[in-house]
């Protein structure tokens, strides 16, 4: 994933955390979740809270325990300790209303591709019993939310991945849960379907709280407002991308100096005497330009100075660019720190 | 109900749109078609299909398994499972609308065997009477039905499509022959509780034109244990 060019790209869409149409109800509430699979304990203790309005990326690598909390969320089996509420509804006590506010699409959207896009969505409508009055309405609101109109009376099974990943969506909003739940929902896409698919989940968000897993980080910071990263089984972080980007990555800011290669060792001699100056490296480059990149705790700051300097060395340089610590940076180092934890 | 009737509607519609339903309705047919011919269909013999219909058991035990495999297995290897458990049905809901929808497509492979009555009509100096016809289908829908509940359950333990087929048939062989054999093989103090318990010699009875509702119940009674399994498995898949 590339970071965010601070100097060159446009500022990031900003959602607004909770929508202010809605009211900031609580529709998820995890508490001290543990979960084993026989001896193996794969979640412990997890804990986070999701409101109305919000979309929560839970992010973490394969293997960390994403899957097995959203499971237990959506009911596929119960936590072995700790509770779980769904619009305040036990996900054990009360489990067929926890199930009827949450909409679910699992990894890999399965589906039966025998069934056409129309005869499936009115099979889900049956299953969550949308009184026959509402059930058309909502069929084809959800049909044009994702837009797959065109493919409606078309089998399941000949439609594109990106085509069943929508058809998987639609049946998961059908019946206008307030928790949506989306399992690795960018999986298989191309860049185009993933855009369409964030688009898709921003707009559902209006009236509903999305919780969404991926270990596709750029996704996760471009769609959700609130991410909570999770490895081992334990949550690292709970935070939105930016509180996360300075509490945990201070100091992994870096600029990125394209100078002549001519002047690479001059270049790399004036850059070390700028006080803040954390570590130089040296990036790809062609025959005439090379790139270095420089580590500082103030990337966006030291600029000027690194300006400055090149330019009082009379050292060509064709562009200088700041990139803000990113999420993958603030990831790598919760990851790093955990393993390290771990293996104290 | 709706929700068993919609899950039901849905598994009986699949088996119509796949491959697998055509070729097991077809085979069903060309067993029938050959016992019809062979058996039935003959110059001088009495315009009854009591040859066919006591030849219910065996007549079934290919087919039933082939639309009952994919029931569950079928769903836990595509995960569609996961949609319909974390849906707001209960697994009875599931379990009967899936047996109900095997069921209806058991009546549908049934219903073009009503051609072989016609076709009595048609050639027979008396024609058949009604009473051993009806008693007849239910010689081969009873036992279908409790075929179809075991086949179920097997279906509910396993992902693999073949290995439910097979352990489905290996129980129904099972109890085929041990319906037949044992009450002539056991001690003579068991007999008449495997004679009790045998379901070969109330099929007999079905394909004789004898309904006694005794026989509809065993079956349906029997029909009813296997399907409970299926829901504890599934409820249980819930719980691991």
């Amino acid at each position: 994933m590339s970071a965010a060019v601070a100097s060159l790209c446009p500022s990031p869409t900003v959602f607004p955390t909770v929508s202010p149409t809605v009211a900031p109800t609580t529709m998820l509430d995890v508490r001290d979740v543990h979960k084993w699979y026989g001896s193996v304990h794969a979640v412990r203790g997890v804990s986070f809270a999701a409101r109305r309005g919000e979309v929560v990326g839970l992010l973490g690598p394969n293997g960390a325990g994403k899957s097995t909390t959203i499971r237990m969320i959506t009911g596929v089996f119960p936590p072995s300790r700790g509770a779980i509420d769904v619009d305040g509804h036990s996900t054990v006590d009360d489990p067929e209303a926890a199930r009827r506010a949450i909409g679910y699409l699992p990894e890999s959207a399965p589906l039966y591709p025998e069934m056409s896009v129309d005869g499936y969505l009115a099979f889900r409508a049956s299953l969550f019993e949308i009184p026959s009055g509402d059930r058309r309405r909502l069929i084809e609101q959800a049909i044009e939310r994702v837009a797959i109109g065109p493919m409606r009376s078309r089998r399941i099974g000949t439609l594109s991945k990106g085509y069943r990943q929508r058809v998987g969506l639609a049946a998961a909003m059908l019946h206008e849960p307030g928790l949506l739940i989306l399992d690795e929902p960018a999986n298989g896409l191309d860049p185009a379907q993933i855009r369409q698919m964030r688009e898709t989940i921003r707009s559902l968000v209006q009236n509903a709280c999305v919780l969404l897993s991926s270990h596709i980080l750029g996704e996760v910071e471009l769609t959700c407002d609130r991410v909570v990263i999770i490895a081992n089984g334990t949550i690292l972080a709970d935070g939105t991308p930016a509180d996360l980007r300075e509490k945990h990555a201070a100091g992994r800011g870096r600029v990125v100096v394209e100078v002549g290669r001519a002047d690479a060792a001059n270049a790399e001699a004036a850059l070390r005497a700028i006080p803040g100056v954390a570590g130089l490296q040296t990036a790809a480059g062609d025959a005439e330009w090379v790139s270095l990149v420089v580590e500082s705790t103030d990337p966006t700051g030291i600029r000027a100075a690194i300006g400055q300097s090149l330019v009082r060395a009379a050292i060509a340089c064709r562009s200088l660019q700041a990139e803000a610590p990113s999420l993958e940076q603030v990831f790598t180092k919760l990851l790093e720190q955990s393993r390290t934890e771990a293996a104290a | 109900m709706s929700v068993t009737l919609a899950i039901a509607k849905r598994e009986w519609a699949s088996l119509f749109r796949l491959p697998v339903g055509w070729v097991t309705v077809a085979l069903f047919l060309m067993l029938c078609g050959s016992v019809f011919a062979l058996a039935v269909l003959n110059p001088g013999q009495a315009a009854s299909q009591r040859a066919l219909f006591g030849a219910a058991g065996w007549l079934l035990l290919p087919v039933v398994p082939a639309i009952s495999m994919r029931l569950f297995s079928e769903e836990l290897r595509s995960g569609t499972i996961e949609p319909l458990i974390t849906s707001p049905v209960r697994e009875g809901s599931i379990v009967l609308g899936k047996y109900l929808g095997a069921a209806a497509m058991l009546a549908c492979m049934l219903a073009p065997t009503l051609l072989y009555a016609l076709v009595l009509w048609r050639v027979s100096a008396r024609p058949p009477e009604i009473g051993p016809l009806l008693a007849g289908y239910l010689s081969l829908l009873l036992p279908g039905l409790f075929y179809l509940s075991l086949g179920t359950m097997c279906s509910a333990f396993t992902a693999n499509q073949t290995l439910a087929f097979l352990s489905t048939l290996f129980v129904l062989v099972l109890l085929l022959l041990g319906s037949a054999m044992l009450p002539n093989l056991a001690p003579a103090g068991w007999r008449p509780a495997l004679a009790y318990l045998s379901f070969d010699a109330r099929i007999q009875d079905f394909a004789k034109g004898v309904i006694d509702p005794r026989h509809a119940v065993y079956f349906v009674g029997a029909s009813i244990p296997p399907l409970i399994i299926a829901g504890v498995a599934l409820r249980a898949r819930r719980l691991a």
